[in-house]
């Protein structure tokens, strides 16, 4: 279990501030966010790799604040894998089991056997990093981070350099090994889809500040915030405050509401959804796998955006500045509680 | 690469190239023809100059240490640190090589003269500097060093700290994640500049006169035979000292840079 506690860092003119996370054992939490908003810097905190100016951090009730990086028992794995080049594959991931106190050989070549069967490095054991790809390198810089039983797994990006198909694999294998071994887990990334498939719990961070957080569902379903909605997908957000409005979505107060784009209903003719609306495509981009689409309403108050699939889009022969109905259902309405 | 007619900027580059390296070897090379093997031979056995190389050589590789166990530590904390003054710092480091020799061997003579205070002190110690060994170490480290340094710290700066962070979350404390991983990874970079640093020892002249003519380096023999007795009795120990540092120069070059590929972890 690890309890990081009013962390404050001051980078330069950067600064985190009151970061409150509390990971039980065996828990997979994912710090979220975009680029510099201070995720991987309270990452190399906690591992004791950068000073910080006020707080507490406790691992497994041992108060390691300050302690030294080689006495937390907290292991770090970065996005570009940082294998030792001059060390070979069995190296490299036994390299810290010579700092280790207890030397109990059983259990570590215990740990060396499951990891290597989980990550499948048996065939690649005498390669140097030279010779392995960048899937191959991270599965080692799991392995490695692994094998010492630390208290704490800390991961930095850790799928951000990979191709599209290893990513897919090694998150898989993260999960897997998540499942077996039951390490507690800090992950950083900006990738809202590999939350949603590894994580716990999720610690939403902007600007250097936790924003907000909870399950997956918690962020996905109820955000706190514009950022948060907007961040996790929900393309539309609108303030409402005219009464006329506020009744027809049944809100007592003015509210932010937001609706994400694939719940979006389009079609030539009257749609069955709850909401519906005529209006007319002002645009569309195609993203590869699905068509992001411009809406505006008839009266020209709103400007939505919705996403179909290619298939969908390509059948229903839609084309720009053409007339359409819309719509969503109530069940898909999010109302963001400031 | 664009069409089958050389590029221009390459034929540029390519006569000057040619010019340079003429430059460069041909007056070594052409050093070789001015005298005839017996002198070389007699002068292989003149005992004046074999001191002198040997004092060469000596006093370069201590020189060389020194500047090793003085500069790396520096230039490490050169390379993983900011701070304010660096690049003031930096520049301070460098300065010996931007004194003409003799000046820098001036400044050195009003240091350790009994006038200044560590004179002073090193008299009162009993060690004696000019006209030493010491003294011919001391003008060949104060212009060789921040070569040593900047090549210490380039050396250092190719090493991602982010290795080191990692060694150091695998339990391995500063020193361990030192010698285990960042030396182990920079040292070919490292004896590179000690390579350089060595060669730049030998070669020095003008500060080391100043600070001690006696003992005799090589360079200084060779100096005060042409002076006194011209070419002819210049070149020939001239030619050994060429034929020596090279020798040096190339095994150590081979040592830096064989195997580098092995696993070079910048690809």
């Amino acid at each position: 279990m690890i309890r990081v506690h009013d962390l404050h860092i001051k980078l330069g003119i950067f600064e985190i501030k009151n970061v409150n996370l509390q990971v039980a054992k065996g828990e997979f939490l994912v710090l979220l966010g975009p680029s510099a908003a201070g995720k991987s810097v309270i990452l190399e905190s906690i591992a004791g790799l950068v000073p910080i100016s006020k707080g507490k951090i406790v691992v497994n009730n041992r108060d390691v604040t300050y302690l030294k990086p080689e006495k937390r028992n907290i292991s770090i794995c970065y996005q570009d894998y940082n294998l030792f080049p001059h060390l070979n594959v069995r190296d490299n991931i036994c390299y810290g089991l010579r700092f280790k106190k207890d030397k109990n050989r059983v259990k570590y070549s215990k740990n060396f056997r499951t990891l290597i069967k989980l990550l499948e490095l048996e065939e690649i054991l005498d390669r140097l990093p030279l010779n392995l790809s960048g899937g191959e390198q991270q599965r080692v810089s799991l392995a490695r981070g692994l094998i010492g039983n630390p208290d704490v797994l800390l991961l930095d990006e850790p799928l951000s350099s990979l191709d599209p198909n290893i990513k897919w694999t090694i998150q898989e294998e993260l999960k897997s090994i998540h499942q077996t071994i039951h390490t507690t887990i800090i992950m950083v990334t900006h990738d809202f889809t590999e939350a949603n498939y590894l994580a716990d719990k999720v610690a939403l961070i902007h600007n250097g500040e936790i924003v907000q957080q909870g399950t997956i569902e918690d962020i996905f379903q109820r955000p706190h915030s514009i950022f948060v909605a907007q961040f996790t997908g929900i393309k539309n957000v609108f303030w409402l405050s005219e009464d006329e409005e506020l009744k027809s979505f049944e809100l007592k107060q003015p509210a932010h509401i937001g609706i994400r784009p694939e719940n979006i209903y389009i079609h030539q003719r009257s749609l069955s959804t709850y909401y519906q609306y005529q209006g007319r495509i002002d645009s569309f981009r195609n993203n590869g796998i699905y068509m992001e689409i411009e809406l505006s309403t008839a009266d020209a108050k709103r400007n939505y955006i919705a996403y179909l699939t290619l298939n969908r889009f390509f059948e229903l022969k839609l084309e720009k500045d053409m007339p359409i109905h819309f719509g969503f259902n109530k069940k898909d309405l999010i109302v963001i509680n400031l | 690469m664009f069409g089958s007619r050389p590029e221009i900027i390459y034929i540029i580059a390519a006569i000057t190239g040619i010019i340079i390296l003429f430059f460069n070897v041909f007056p070594i090379i052409n050093t070789f023809y001015w005298t005839d093997s017996e002198t070389l031979i007699k002068t292989l056995f003149d005992r004046e100059v074999i001191a002198s190389i040997w004092l060469s050589l000596k006093c370069a590789s201590i020189t060389t240490i020194i500047a090793f166990l003085l500069g790396v530590p520096l230039a490490y904390y050169l390379a993983r640190h900011e701070f304010r003054l660096k690049t003031f710092v930096e520049s301070l480091i460098d300065i010996p090589m931007v004194i003409p020799h003799t000046v820098a061997g001036i400044c050195l003579l009003t240091v350790l003269s009994p006038r200044s205070f560590i004179g002073r002190f090193l008299e009162q110690n009993h060690i004696e500097t000019i006209g030493t060994e010491v003294g011919i170490i001391i003008a060949m480290l104060f212009v060789s060093m921040p070569l040593l340094i900047d090549a210490a710290k380039d050396a250092f700066k190719w090493v991602p700290p982010r290795i080191e962070n990692v060694s150091r979350s695998l339990g391995a404390n500063q020193v361990q994640t030192f010698f285990g991983i960042t030396f182990v990874l920079s040292w070919r970079g490292i004896l590179s500049g000690m390579i350089i640093t060595w060669a730049r020892a030998i070669s020095e002249f003008g500060a080391v006169i100043i600070l001690a003519y006696h003992p005799m380096i090589a360079p200084t023999l060779i100096y005060e035979r042409f002076t006194t007795y011209g070419m002819k009795y210049a070149i020939p120990a001239n030619i050994i000292l060429i034929i020596i540092s090279l020798v040096i120069f190339i095994v150590m070059r081979l040592i830096s840079l064989g195997g580098k590929e092995k696993h070079d972890s910048r690809s």
